[in-house]
């Protein structure tokens, strides 16, 4: 053929080059690559060392925390400048967006609020620790609680100290003080909020809130924070509207510090000053709808009443505020709530006054307005599966008709027995008591939650608050002698967070429906998959045989404060399903049977606790240093100004360097004249190598084979492209159409630049690899690391093209989009483009994918041509799954922990390990992996 | 005179100073789980007046505080009382200041931040090498 004729020209002229003019240039390129990768890495790991020093594994200090965030700055700072190095200048901007991120860091290390108050009324899935100072630590608690189990926390917003301040500010005058608008004061702190801002911001999330119901209530907790940070609950609140219409109602629930002798209830003969209560459940007042609004639309002139309602609320209160008013640290939080129904408290840790007996219990009550009486108190123990001790239900009148509907006496569906008199079921006993132990964990002090049942007959928690810890010593001599009784079932494992808890062994795997968890057991699985979130909230504590503390599941159980071990050696088989044990995170230990002493230690402020201004510091730092926000590089917000945290920096960087290397063969044609190797390969293709440092052996002869090639990704990925399986292809059926469709393209090929044609060219390190492919009419790009790190390791695939008709081209893209992500690849598809994205996994498990792409590039070379049905590729993934995938599958969870201690390979076993450790068909494993 | 059993059955007490409250605050309870006797300070002038009163087996110092610095404490405790061992912590440490606490007498030196069981370990080689004496 003639153009195979001029392919041959290009070649021989290749090899004839002179000297390697442009090499430097490359080294130089991949110089400032690595050194995005080290750093990168270093940037990793010094988060998870901040990661683990939340999770308790450290003792530090403040230094530690000024150290950390100098590095990191450091760090990161390095990585910017070494991607416009890279490429050219090509992303400055991203230097702006690294200084924003280092000042707020340096804000909250000097403890300026500033740098995080940049919503004045943040919508509960939107607070988040970094805005502990300006909400207080109960908002936050029932925000994270909401992020983990929604349909357990009733939906609203904060409004924070700072909203406060500026909505209720009186008129600034020429001597304001701060926070009163128009000052000096003011223009240096542009992110203050102003009280037009507030308002409009109060109007969105109101109207959300009501959500066109014109019977929407709302709570309405206003909280005192002090200098240390410790939220005081002053006043909460229900606003409704009247009965008779045209008005709403504000009804005091609870008062403290004062506030309650700020709202008497008003004097005007109504049935508001009629009210006998003296303090809960008291109308104070009411206010108008506008009424020109109401005949427009009622809900929204409730929530314009609601906002009028809550600025007024809180400049009462603010004005109560009589030693420093200008300067009130109040704050609000506002949620949706039902009608007056069955409502009540829960105490996560008490004892009862009427039974002290008892020692520390957990508490329900529950109460309904319409009964008379004072309510249910139900005390549990307060470890799962929460087992009542003793239970106070008042005596109920015959007939009396509960808020479910029914009668005492009416059949329940449970084996014929009878609803009885209490309030509550022991599911929703159970389930509050969840929700409070929960909570406790996360605030590290004993919570008083407030609920109500919501109209779906579900508990919704509408606000928290943090009691204070009792002092409570343990007797050493007495823990010293509990350690000494009990059977040690494990030890080992790398501490993820610490705490002591105890439960029943259960374990768990991806597949297992969060739902099937029961509450409060121990979750023991067998690796740290981030599939296994959702039970985290269920648990009472994690173990993981293999797993490290940098993933996203450390992750969670540090957010969730969940007692945490993995890579707990043999642990599935010490640790039987049902045994029941007591987990001492911190000490990696596990005991058989529940060890109370240990337990009340464990609960006795022994760790680090979020009440501690440290783990506050260090946790808001991470708020913009550890969040990965920009995760799609085909997102239009993948951009510098998308940057949110030194992650998203740093990943940002990463995937734009790929990127670069994936493309400099086509955007740097100067490049492609560097001499190179051609591989025997002893298949129809030409494969040439350039070896930028240690890819091939120093030995290798002129033309290299693949027992030469000591880079682990390049070797990898050729034991698969060499299988014998993948190149077991009947011929492909190729109509006119096909050659047709596919002239236009093969056309333009040709007449590309030469330096973008033809070769195949792989350009590797031993650690590297970047393989431009061509075989027959798609185009492949692999780029991938594979050293011993993990978090360094990625994996880049993209694909294009063919000579059948659009329609085949995409199903063949389809095709190779479900293998992709039968790898737990990132996939995007576009018509027949195919780019995946594979990073910081497992050594052995990249190795595998590295095998599957060599096998799947030979594989699917013109299969388009043979794609004429979707059931024709359904049947094409089934064989490739069967040879190549269930192997993968069945390899990539068990491939051993890496941990950073690999033995380092030899250069001379790299391919040979390759095909050794990557899948191996199962009808042909005896066979050589590599080449005929 | 106690006996050879009550002295091995003798807790060890153990004197934890360092500025920083958070420090003792979580030293206090992880040795006393261990069975020690513990007692924190958070300036150097009350631990120095207290280790007058009484000596300890082990005192665990930071190094750079205000008032008497740990060297001093090191210095201080080694004078009154040759058989107390001293363990440097620091978030501030260099190779002299690591050199200079040997010399003067630390059994060890651990840098901050440290792993817990750093120096639960470290308290225990203590504790093995004071009980093999005894």
């Amino acid at each position: 053929m003639w153009w195979r004729r001029l392919l041959g020209h290009r070649q021989a002229r290749r090899e004839q080059d002179g000297p390697d003019v442009e090499f430097w240039r490359l080294q130089s390129m991949f110089n400032n690559f690595r050194r995005i990768l080290d750093r990168n890495n270093a940037v990793l790991e010094r988060m998870a060392d901040m990661e683990r020093a939340l999770g308790g594994e450290y003792i530090f200090d403040r230094t530690f925390l000024e150290n950390a965030v100098r590095r990191i700055a450091s760090d990161v700072h390095h990585v910017v400048y070494s991607l416009n190095a890279l490429t050219g200048n090509g992303h400055v901007s991203l230097y702006d967006r690294y200084q924003d991120i280092r000042t707020i860091l340096d804000d909250i290390l000097s403890g300026n609020e500033q740098a995080t108050s940049a919503v004045a009324v943040p919508l509960l899935g939107d607070v988040g620790w970094e805005l502990e100072p300006l909400v207080g630590i109960d908002a936050v608690c029932l925000a994270e609680l909401r992020r983990h189990a929604p349909e357990r926390v009733a939906p609203g917003f904060a409004v924070t100290r700072h909203a406060v301040l500026a909505l209720t500010a009186p008129p600034a005058g020429p001597d304001a003080p701060f926070g009163q608008g128009g000052g000096d004061e003011r223009a240096q702190l542009p992110r203050h909020p102003d009280a037009d801002t507030v308002r409009e911001q109060l109007a969105e999330q109101c109207a959300d809130l009501v959500g066109g119901d014109a019977d929407a209530r709302l709570a309405v907790t206003v909280t005192r924070l002090d200098e240390e940070e410790r939220a005081l609950p002053l006043a909460e609140f229900r606003l409704r509207p009247a009965e008779n219409g045209g008005r709403i109602e504000i009804i005091l629930e609870s008062a403290r510090g004062g506030a309650d002798a700020l709202f008497p209830p008003p004097d005007d003969g109504s049935a508001a000053s009629r009210s006998p209560a003296p303090v809960t459940g008291r109308i104070v007042g009411t206010r108008p709808l506008a009424p020109e609004l109401a005949a427009r639309d009622a809900a929204d002139a409730l929530a314009a009443a609601y906002v009028r309602c809550l600025e007024d609320l809180l400049r009462t209160l603010r004005d109560g505020e009589r030693d420093e008013p200008n300067d009130a640290r109040l704050t609000a939080l506002v949620c949706r709530c039902d009608a007056a129904g069955l409502r009540g408290t829960v105490l996560s840790s008490t004892i009862s006054d009427d039974a002290p007996d008892l020692g520390d219990v957990l508490a329900v009550h529950a109460r309904h307005p319409g009964l008379p009486d004072g309510g249910d108190t139900y005390l549990l123990r307060r470890i799962q599966p929460f087992l009542p001790v003793r239970t106070d239900i008042p005596r109920r009148p015959p007939g009396t008709r509960f808020p479910d509907g029914r009668l005492a006496t009416d059949l329940t569906d449970n084996a014929g027995l009878m609803r009885g008199s209490a309030l509550l079921g022991p599911k929703d006993v159970q389930g509050l008591a969840e929700t409070s132990t929960t909570l406790e964990r996360m605030l590290g002090s004993p919570v008083a939650l407030h609920w109500e049942r919501g109209r779906d007959g579900g508990c919704r928690v509408l606000r928290v608050e943090a009691l204070a810890q009792a002092a409570r010593e343990i007797d050493a001599g007495e823990l010293a002698a509990e350690l000494e009784r009990a059977e040690l079932l494990s030890r080992g494992g790398q501490m993820v967070q610490s705490g002591v808890a105890a439960g029943r062994v259960v374990h768990v795997d991806e597949d297992t429906p969060p739902s099937t968890f029961p509450a409060g057991a121990v979750a023991v699985a067998r690796s740290a998959s981030p599939r296994l979130t959702p039970i985290l909230r269920r648990a009472s504590a994690l173990l993981t045989q293999y797993g490290t503390a940098a993933g996203h599941l450390a992750t969670v159980a540090r957010e969730l404060r969940l007692p945490a071990v993995f890579g707990v050696p043999d642990l599935l088989r010490r640790l039987p399903d049902g045994t029941e044990i007591t987990v001492d995170a911190a000490e990696t230990r596990v005991y058989g049977g529940v060890l109370p002493t240990l337990l009340r230690f464990g609960a006795a402020g022994t760790d680090l606790y979020p009440t501690d201004p440290e783990y506050r510091t260090l946790r808001r730092l991470l708020r913009f240093i550890m969040p990965l926000h920009l995760v799609n590089p085909e997102s239009p917000d993948f951009t510098p100004e998308g940057c949110r945290s030194f992650h998203d920096v740093i990943h940002y960087c990463h995937e734009r360097a790929v990127d670069e290397l994936a493309h400099f063969q086509e955007r740097r044609p100067g490049l492609g004249s560097i001499r190179t190797r051609r591989m025997r390969l002893g298949r129809p293709m030409d494969i040439r190598a350039l070896d930028i440092g240690g890819g091939l052996h120093p030995n290798a002869p002129r033309e290299p084979g693949p027992q030469d090639v000591s880079s682990a990704p390049f070797a990898a990925f050729l034991s698969g492209l060499l299988h014998p399986d993948a190149w077991n292809v009947e011929s492909a059926s190729l109509g006119l159409r096909d050659i047709v469709a596919g002239m236009p393209r093969s056309m333009n090929m040709l007449s590309a630049p030469p330096e973008t044609l033809g070769e195949n060219l792989a350009l590797i390190n031993r650690d590297y690899l970047n393989l431009s492919l061509r075989l027959g009419f798609h185009f492949s790009v692999v780029d991938a690391y594979l050293g011993n790190d993990p978090q360094r390791n990625y994996v880049y695939f993209r694909f294009a093209g063919g000579l059948a008709d659009p329609e085949r081209r995409h199903r063949r893209a389809r095709f190779l989009r479900d293998v992709l992500e039968a790898m737990d690849f990132k996939v995007s598809l576009n018509a027949d483009l195919v780019v995946g994205r594979l990073k910081s996994t497992e050594t052995d498990v990249l190795r595998s994918a590295l095998h599957v792409l060599g096998a799947l590039t030979a594989y699917s070379r013109q299969r388009d041509t043979a794609l004429g049905s979707d059931a024709v590729m359904r049947a094409l993934f089934d064989t490739f799954n069967a040879a190549f995938l269930r192997e993968f599958e069945r390899n990539a969870p068990t491939a051993p922990e890496i941990s950073g201690s690999r033995p380092e390979r030899s250069a001379e076993d790299s391919f040979e390990e390759a095909a050794a450790c990557v899948i191996a068909p199962h009808d042909a494993a005896d066979r050589p992996a590599g080449g005929d | 005179m106690p006996t050879e059993n009550t002295d091995r059955e003798r807790r060890l007490r153990i004197l934890v100073l360092d500025d920083e409250p958070i420090v003792c605050k979580r030293l206090k309870p992880a040795f006393q789980k261990m069975g020690y006797e513990v007692e924190t300070y958070t300036d150097s002038a009350s631990a120095l007046s207290r280790l007058q009163e009484s000596p300890f087996d082990i005192v665990i110092t930071d190094l750079k505080m205000e008032g008497a610095d740990g060297m001093q404490v090191l210095t201080s405790v080694k004078e009154s009382s040759p058989d107390t061992r001293v363990i440097v912590i620091t978030g501030f440490a260099t190779l002299e200041t690591a050199k200079e606490s040997y010399r003067k007498g630390a059994f060890d030196f651990v840098a901050k931040p440290f792993k817990l069981g750093d120096i639960l370990d470290c308290v225990k080689r203590i504790e093995g090498e004071l009980r093999g004496k005894k």
